[in-house]
Protein backbone atom coordinates (compact mmCIF):
# COMPACT_ATOMS: atom_id res chain seq x y z
CA UNK A 1 0.00 0.00 0.00
CA UNK A 2 0.82 3.54 -0.17
CA UNK A 3 3.18 4.83 2.77
CA UNK A 4 6.32 6.80 2.98
CA UNK A 5 9.80 5.50 3.91
CA UNK A 6 12.82 6.99 4.49
CA UNK A 7 15.65 4.92 4.12
CA UNK A 8 18.64 4.36 6.38
CA UNK A 9 20.60 6.27 4.01
CA UNK A 10 18.62 9.27 3.53
CA UNK A 11 18.66 13.04 5.16
CA UNK A 12 15.88 15.09 5.04
CA UNK A 13 15.74 18.83 6.71
CA UNK A 14 12.35 20.49 6.32
CA UNK A 15 8.78 19.73 7.30
CA UNK A 16 6.51 17.20 6.23
CA UNK A 17 3.14 16.77 6.10
CA UNK A 18 1.14 13.72 5.19
CA UNK A 19 -1.78 11.38 5.47
CA UNK A 20 0.16 8.08 5.13
CA UNK A 21 1.96 5.93 7.48
CA UNK A 22 5.65 7.56 7.90
CA UNK A 23 8.67 4.88 8.55
CA UNK A 24 12.11 6.68 9.37
CA UNK A 25 15.27 4.85 9.11
CA UNK A 26 17.97 7.67 8.00
CA UNK A 27 17.31 11.17 9.23
CA UNK A 28 14.90 13.83 10.14
CA UNK A 29 15.63 17.46 11.21
CA UNK A 30 12.62 19.53 10.72
CA UNK A 31 8.56 18.80 11.77
CA UNK A 32 6.66 15.39 11.01
CA UNK A 33 3.07 15.73 10.61
CA UNK A 34 0.46 12.90 9.66
CA UNK A 35 -3.22 11.62 10.28
CA UNK A 36 -1.67 8.17 10.59
CA UNK A 37 1.61 5.83 12.36
CA UNK A 38 4.44 6.79 12.80
CA UNK A 39 7.89 4.33 13.35
CA UNK A 40 11.11 5.08 13.54
CA UNK A 41 13.43 2.34 13.33
CA UNK A 42 16.59 1.18 14.92
CA UNK A 43 18.84 3.60 12.46
CA UNK A 44 16.66 6.18 12.77
CA UNK A 45 17.58 9.83 13.86
CA UNK A 46 15.06 12.18 14.32
CA UNK A 47 15.59 15.57 15.56
CA UNK A 48 11.78 17.19 14.88
CA UNK A 49 8.16 17.30 16.58
CA UNK A 50 6.43 14.80 15.13
CA UNK A 51 2.44 14.22 15.20
CA UNK A 52 0.99 10.84 14.04
CA UNK A 53 -1.95 8.45 15.02
CA UNK A 54 0.91 6.53 16.53
CA UNK A 55 4.44 6.45 16.80
CA UNK A 56 6.66 3.31 17.71
CA UNK A 57 10.37 4.71 18.36
CA UNK A 58 13.21 1.96 18.61
CA UNK A 59 15.79 4.72 17.24
CA UNK A 60 16.26 8.17 18.60
CA UNK A 61 13.91 10.90 18.63
CA UNK A 62 14.42 14.37 20.37
CA UNK A 63 11.39 16.69 20.62
CA UNK A 64 8.14 16.43 21.46
CA UNK A 65 5.47 14.08 20.29
CA UNK A 66 2.19 13.99 20.04
CA UNK A 67 -0.29 10.92 19.26
CA UNK A 68 -3.81 10.77 19.08
CA UNK A 69 -4.01 6.62 19.78
CA UNK A 70 -0.38 5.66 21.37
CA UNK A 71 3.70 6.30 21.90
CA UNK A 72 5.66 3.30 22.55
CA UNK A 73 8.93 3.56 22.74
CA UNK A 74 10.84 0.29 22.25
CA UNK A 75 13.75 -1.55 23.52
CA UNK A 76 17.02 0.36 21.94
CA UNK A 77 15.03 3.19 21.48
CA UNK A 78 15.58 6.61 22.61
CA UNK A 79 12.77 9.56 23.12
CA UNK A 80 14.18 12.96 24.98
CA UNK A 81 10.99 15.31 24.58
CA UNK A 82 7.38 15.57 25.91
CA UNK A 83 5.02 12.78 24.73
CA UNK A 84 1.08 13.94 24.95
CA UNK A 85 -1.02 10.28 24.14
CA UNK A 86 -3.49 8.39 25.52
CA UNK A 87 -1.51 5.65 25.80
CA UNK A 88 1.91 4.49 25.76
CA UNK A 89 4.93 2.58 27.21
CA UNK A 90 8.50 2.94 27.70
CA UNK A 91 9.85 -0.53 27.08
CA UNK A 92 12.69 -1.91 29.39
CA UNK A 93 15.97 -0.92 27.67
CA UNK A 94 14.34 1.89 25.94
CA UNK A 95 15.23 5.40 27.50
CA UNK A 96 13.30 8.52 27.67
CA UNK A 97 13.49 12.40 29.18
CA UNK A 98 10.51 15.15 29.19
CA UNK A 99 7.29 15.21 30.15
CA UNK A 100 3.83 12.58 30.13
CA UNK A 101 0.48 14.32 29.32
CA UNK A 102 -1.84 11.70 28.99
CA UNK A 103 -4.57 14.21 28.47
CA UNK A 104 -6.81 12.90 30.76
CA UNK B 1 12.13 -2.96 -6.29
CA UNK B 2 11.35 -0.89 -2.73
CA UNK B 3 13.22 -3.04 -0.43
CA UNK B 4 12.35 -0.50 1.67
CA UNK B 5 15.14 0.24 4.06
CA UNK B 6 18.93 0.75 3.09
CA UNK B 7 18.92 1.87 -0.91
CA UNK B 8 15.44 2.68 -1.27
CA UNK B 9 12.82 5.44 -0.03
CA UNK B 10 9.67 6.88 -1.52
CA UNK B 11 7.34 9.40 -0.34
CA UNK B 12 4.13 8.64 -0.43
CA UNK B 13 1.14 10.14 -2.40
CA UNK B 14 -0.05 12.09 0.50
CA UNK B 15 3.48 13.30 1.79
CA UNK B 16 4.69 16.80 0.84
CA UNK B 17 8.13 18.09 2.16
CA UNK B 18 9.17 21.39 2.32
CA UNK B 19 12.90 21.17 2.72
CA UNK B 20 15.70 19.29 1.39
CA UNK B 21 16.51 15.74 0.80
CA UNK B 22 20.07 14.26 -0.10
CA UNK B 23 21.72 10.92 0.67
CA UNK B 24 22.16 7.60 -0.04
CA UNK B 25 20.09 5.25 -2.40
CA UNK B 26 17.22 6.13 -4.09
CA UNK B 27 14.32 7.99 -4.06
CA UNK B 28 10.91 7.46 -5.68
CA UNK B 29 8.67 10.39 -5.38
CA UNK B 30 4.71 10.13 -5.12
CA UNK B 31 4.36 13.03 -3.44
CA UNK B 32 5.78 16.57 -3.45
CA UNK B 33 8.66 17.86 -2.33
CA UNK B 34 9.58 21.60 -2.43
CA UNK B 35 12.73 21.95 -2.42
CA UNK B 36 16.37 20.58 -3.34
CA UNK B 37 16.99 16.78 -3.94
CA UNK B 38 20.53 15.40 -4.06
CA UNK B 39 20.71 10.98 -4.47
CA UNK B 40 22.99 8.98 -4.66
CA UNK B 41 20.68 6.75 -6.70
CA UNK B 42 18.34 6.59 -8.99
CA UNK B 43 15.24 9.53 -8.84
CA UNK B 44 12.06 8.77 -9.77
CA UNK B 45 9.20 11.40 -9.80
CA UNK B 46 6.10 9.17 -10.19
CA UNK B 47 2.92 9.86 -11.87
CA UNK B 48 1.49 12.56 -9.19
CA UNK B 49 4.54 13.36 -8.22
CA UNK B 50 6.09 16.25 -8.28
CA UNK B 51 9.47 18.17 -7.53
CA UNK B 52 9.87 21.83 -7.11
CA UNK B 53 13.34 22.26 -7.09
CA UNK B 54 16.68 21.17 -8.24
CA UNK B 55 17.53 17.55 -8.43
CA UNK B 56 20.77 15.66 -8.46
CA UNK B 57 20.63 11.81 -8.79
CA UNK B 58 22.62 9.30 -10.61
CA UNK B 59 19.53 8.30 -13.06
CA UNK B 60 16.45 10.05 -13.02
CA UNK B 61 12.86 9.38 -15.11
CA UNK B 62 9.97 11.61 -14.31
CA UNK B 63 6.34 10.96 -14.74
CA UNK B 64 4.85 13.74 -12.47
CA UNK B 65 6.09 17.24 -12.66
CA UNK B 66 9.65 18.58 -12.27
CA UNK B 67 10.12 22.41 -12.29
CA UNK B 68 13.85 23.13 -11.80
CA UNK B 69 17.39 21.52 -13.12
CA UNK B 70 18.36 18.24 -13.19
CA UNK B 71 21.96 17.55 -13.15
CA UNK B 72 22.35 13.76 -13.63
CA UNK B 73 24.77 11.69 -14.41
CA UNK B 74 23.04 9.07 -16.25
CA UNK B 75 20.27 9.00 -18.07
CA UNK B 76 17.30 10.93 -18.41
CA UNK B 77 14.06 10.06 -19.34
CA UNK B 78 10.63 11.96 -19.88
CA UNK B 79 7.45 10.10 -19.93
CA UNK B 80 5.00 10.90 -22.01
CA UNK B 81 2.42 12.63 -19.16
CA UNK B 82 5.12 14.02 -17.58
CA UNK B 83 5.70 18.28 -16.94
CA UNK B 84 9.08 19.17 -16.89
CA UNK B 85 10.44 22.92 -17.05
CA UNK B 86 14.14 23.74 -16.41
CA UNK B 87 17.42 22.41 -17.67
CA UNK B 88 18.63 19.11 -18.09
CA UNK B 89 21.93 17.73 -18.01
CA UNK B 90 22.54 13.71 -18.16
CA UNK B 91 24.17 11.80 -20.30
CA UNK B 92 21.33 11.14 -22.52
CA UNK B 93 17.89 12.68 -22.40
CA UNK B 94 15.09 11.09 -24.19
CA UNK B 95 11.94 12.34 -24.24
CA UNK B 96 8.44 10.36 -25.37
CA UNK B 97 5.91 12.57 -26.95
CA UNK B 98 2.99 13.46 -25.79
CA UNK B 99 5.09 15.12 -22.33
CA UNK B 100 4.70 19.25 -21.92
CA UNK B 101 8.03 20.36 -21.74
CA UNK B 102 9.97 23.43 -21.89
CA UNK B 103 13.28 22.50 -21.17
CA UNK B 104 17.26 23.56 -22.12
CA UNK B 105 19.15 19.92 -23.01
CA UNK B 106 22.71 20.54 -22.03
CA UNK B 107 24.35 17.05 -23.69
CA UNK B 108 27.73 16.76 -24.86
CA UNK B 109 28.26 16.07 -28.42
CA UNK B 110 29.85 17.30 -31.84
CA UNK B 111 27.61 17.47 -34.85
CA UNK B 112 29.30 15.97 -37.65
CA UNK B 113 27.96 18.21 -40.92
CA UNK B 114 31.07 17.52 -43.49
CA UNK B 115 31.36 21.16 -44.19
CA UNK B 116 33.10 23.85 -42.02
CA UNK B 117 31.14 24.49 -38.71
CA UNK B 118 28.94 26.99 -38.45
CA UNK B 119 27.33 29.02 -35.29
CA UNK B 120 26.54 26.93 -32.05
CA UNK C 1 -1.35 17.71 -52.61
CA UNK C 2 0.99 15.40 -50.32
CA UNK C 3 3.62 14.92 -53.11
CA UNK C 4 6.91 13.90 -51.83
CA UNK C 5 10.42 15.23 -52.92
CA UNK C 6 13.46 13.87 -52.50
CA UNK C 7 17.43 15.17 -52.03
CA UNK C 8 19.01 11.91 -52.48
CA UNK C 9 22.04 11.24 -50.95
CA UNK C 10 25.12 12.44 -52.24
CA UNK C 11 23.38 15.47 -53.34
CA UNK C 12 24.25 19.12 -51.65
CA UNK C 13 21.35 22.10 -51.70
CA UNK C 14 23.41 25.41 -50.84
CA UNK C 15 20.47 27.98 -50.05
CA UNK C 16 16.99 27.33 -48.95
CA UNK C 17 14.65 25.37 -49.74
CA UNK C 18 11.05 25.92 -49.86
CA UNK C 19 7.61 24.65 -50.87
CA UNK C 20 4.52 22.69 -49.71
CA UNK C 21 4.20 18.82 -49.89
CA UNK C 22 6.43 16.46 -48.05
CA UNK C 23 10.33 16.14 -48.64
CA UNK C 24 12.61 13.63 -47.78
CA UNK C 25 16.19 14.38 -47.48
CA UNK C 26 18.98 12.01 -47.37
CA UNK C 27 21.73 14.57 -48.56
CA UNK C 28 22.42 17.67 -47.71
CA UNK C 29 21.09 20.97 -46.98
CA UNK C 30 22.81 24.61 -46.24
CA UNK C 31 20.45 26.67 -45.63
CA UNK C 32 16.85 26.71 -44.53
CA UNK C 33 14.25 24.16 -45.58
CA UNK C 34 10.53 25.17 -45.15
CA UNK C 35 7.73 23.12 -46.24
CA UNK C 36 3.81 22.75 -45.43
CA UNK C 37 4.24 18.94 -45.32
CA UNK C 38 6.41 16.30 -43.41
CA UNK C 39 10.14 16.39 -43.25
CA UNK C 40 12.02 13.07 -43.18
CA UNK C 41 15.82 13.74 -42.95
CA UNK C 42 18.04 10.45 -43.37
CA UNK C 43 20.54 8.64 -40.92
CA UNK C 44 23.26 10.24 -43.02
CA UNK C 45 21.34 13.56 -44.32
CA UNK C 46 22.65 16.56 -42.47
CA UNK C 47 20.77 19.92 -42.66
CA UNK C 48 22.87 23.41 -41.51
CA UNK C 49 19.57 25.76 -41.30
CA UNK C 50 16.71 25.61 -39.38
CA UNK C 51 13.57 23.12 -40.57
CA UNK C 52 9.98 24.00 -40.82
CA UNK C 53 7.00 21.53 -41.32
CA UNK C 54 4.29 19.71 -40.53
CA UNK C 55 5.70 16.83 -38.85
CA UNK C 56 9.75 16.35 -38.84
CA UNK C 57 11.29 12.97 -38.30
CA UNK C 58 14.85 13.26 -37.91
CA UNK C 59 17.58 10.69 -37.94
CA UNK C 60 20.47 12.22 -39.63
CA UNK C 61 22.19 15.77 -38.20
CA UNK C 62 20.90 18.85 -37.91
CA UNK C 63 22.62 22.29 -36.58
CA UNK C 64 19.36 24.56 -36.52
CA UNK C 65 16.01 24.54 -35.29
CA UNK C 66 13.23 22.45 -35.91
CA UNK C 67 9.88 23.77 -35.84
CA UNK C 68 6.99 21.17 -36.07
CA UNK C 69 3.09 22.62 -36.24
CA UNK C 70 2.27 19.01 -35.47
CA UNK C 71 5.84 16.78 -33.92
CA UNK C 72 9.24 16.66 -34.13
CA UNK C 73 10.69 13.03 -33.54
CA UNK C 74 14.05 13.09 -32.88
CA UNK C 75 15.55 9.08 -33.17
CA UNK C 76 18.44 7.31 -32.54
CA UNK C 77 21.08 7.85 -33.52
CA UNK C 78 20.12 11.22 -34.63
CA UNK C 79 21.82 14.86 -33.12
CA UNK C 80 20.29 17.62 -33.34
CA UNK C 81 22.07 21.20 -31.92
CA UNK C 82 19.34 23.60 -32.37
CA UNK C 83 15.67 24.07 -30.35
CA UNK C 84 13.00 22.13 -30.86
CA UNK C 85 9.32 23.31 -30.78
CA UNK C 86 5.95 21.42 -31.86
CA UNK C 87 2.66 20.22 -30.11
CA UNK C 88 4.57 16.97 -29.18
CA UNK C 89 8.15 16.16 -29.41
CA UNK C 90 9.91 13.16 -29.42
CA UNK C 91 13.49 12.23 -28.48
CA UNK C 92 14.43 8.23 -28.90
CA UNK C 93 16.88 6.97 -26.47
CA UNK C 94 20.29 7.19 -28.30
CA UNK C 95 19.31 10.16 -29.69
CA UNK C 96 21.45 13.39 -28.57
CA UNK C 97 19.72 17.01 -28.83
CA UNK C 98 21.20 20.44 -27.36
CA UNK C 99 19.22 23.07 -27.51
CA UNK C 100 15.67 24.50 -25.87
CA UNK C 101 13.22 22.00 -25.99
CA UNK C 102 9.39 23.17 -26.18
CA UNK C 103 5.96 21.92 -26.80
CA UNK C 104 4.60 25.06 -25.27
CA UNK C 105 4.09 28.32 -26.67
CA UNK C 106 5.99 30.21 -28.94
CA UNK C 107 8.72 28.19 -30.85
CA UNK C 108 12.63 29.49 -29.84
CA UNK C 109 13.21 30.46 -33.37
CA UNK C 110 14.49 33.99 -33.75
CA UNK C 111 14.72 35.79 -36.75
CA UNK C 112 16.01 33.90 -39.61
CA UNK C 113 12.90 31.50 -40.70
CA UNK C 114 10.91 30.98 -43.52
CA UNK C 115 13.97 31.25 -45.68
CA UNK C 116 12.07 33.70 -47.57
CA UNK C 117 12.96 34.17 -51.14
CA UNK C 118 15.67 31.88 -52.47
CA UNK C 119 13.75 28.98 -53.45
CA UNK C 120 11.48 30.92 -55.11
CA UNK C 121 12.32 29.32 -58.49
CA UNK C 122 11.59 26.01 -57.14
CA UNK C 123 8.79 27.07 -56.45
CA UNK C 124 6.65 26.52 -59.39
CA UNK C 125 3.30 24.37 -58.75
CA UNK C 126 4.43 24.01 -55.64
CA UNK C 127 6.74 20.86 -55.31
CA UNK C 128 10.20 20.19 -55.28
CA UNK C 129 11.37 18.64 -57.68
CA UNK C 130 14.74 18.63 -58.50
CA UNK C 131 16.85 15.90 -56.70
CA UNK C 132 16.30 13.27 -59.69
CA UNK C 133 17.97 15.62 -61.88
CA UNK C 134 20.99 16.27 -59.69
CA UNK C 135 21.19 12.97 -58.17
CA UNK C 136 24.22 11.52 -59.08
CA UNK C 137 27.99 13.39 -58.33
CA UNK C 138 28.48 13.55 -55.18
CA UNK C 139 30.08 16.91 -56.20
CA UNK C 140 28.27 19.73 -54.58
CA UNK C 141 25.52 20.15 -57.61
CA UNK C 142 24.31 23.79 -56.42
CA UNK C 143 20.54 23.50 -57.55
CA UNK C 144 18.60 25.86 -58.06
CA UNK C 145 17.59 27.77 -55.25
CA UNK C 146 20.79 29.18 -55.23
CA UNK C 147 20.50 31.50 -58.27
CA UNK C 148 19.03 34.02 -55.92
CA UNK C 149 20.38 36.73 -54.15
CA UNK C 150 19.93 37.15 -50.52
CA UNK C 151 16.64 39.54 -51.21
CA UNK C 152 15.27 38.50 -47.72
CA UNK C 153 17.10 40.78 -45.58
CA UNK C 154 15.28 39.99 -42.82
CA UNK C 155 15.42 35.97 -42.92
CA UNK C 156 17.82 34.25 -43.23
CA UNK C 157 20.53 35.17 -41.20
CA UNK C 158 22.14 31.40 -41.26
CA UNK C 159 22.67 30.64 -44.97
CA UNK C 160 24.67 34.08 -45.87
CA UNK C 161 27.30 33.45 -43.65
CA UNK C 162 27.85 29.74 -44.42
CA UNK C 163 28.82 30.21 -47.78
CA UNK C 164 31.47 32.84 -47.41
CA UNK C 165 33.24 30.67 -45.09
CA UNK C 166 33.13 27.63 -47.38
CA UNK C 167 34.01 29.61 -50.71
CA UNK C 168 37.42 30.22 -48.94
CA UNK C 169 38.18 26.47 -49.05
CA UNK C 170 35.83 24.94 -51.93
CA UNK C 171 35.90 24.31 -55.56
CA UNK C 172 33.84 27.33 -55.98
CA UNK C 173 30.49 26.54 -57.59
CA UNK C 174 30.28 29.72 -56.77
CA UNK C 175 26.81 30.96 -57.98
CA UNK C 176 26.97 34.76 -58.16
CA UNK C 177 24.36 34.89 -55.28
CA UNK C 178 26.71 34.80 -51.98
CA UNK C 179 29.12 37.07 -53.45
CA UNK C 180 27.58 39.91 -52.48
CA UNK C 181 29.81 40.81 -49.68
Amino acid sequence: MAGTVIGEGLTIEGDITSEEEVVIHGNLRGKLTTSDAVTVGSTGVVTADITGSSLSVAGQVTGDVTASERIDVQPGGKLVGDIKASRFTIADGASFKGNVDMEI
Amino acid sequence: MARHNLESSVLGPTTRLTGRVSGDGALRVEGSIKGDLSVSGEADIAEGGSVEGNLNAAALEVSGSLLGDANVQGPIAVRSGAVVRGELRGSEVSIEPGSRISVRLETEFELDLGGPARRR
Amino acid sequence: MAETSLISRGTVVRGNVRGSGTLEIQGRVEGDVTVTGDVLLGEAGAIRGNVSGESLTILGQVQGDLRGTEAVLVERGAKVAGDLSAPKIGIATGALVRGLVRTDGEPALAAGRRGAVAGQALRSGGSFQKSPARAEAPKPAAVEPDSEPPPAKEERKPPPPVVPALSRGTKAKKKKSREQE
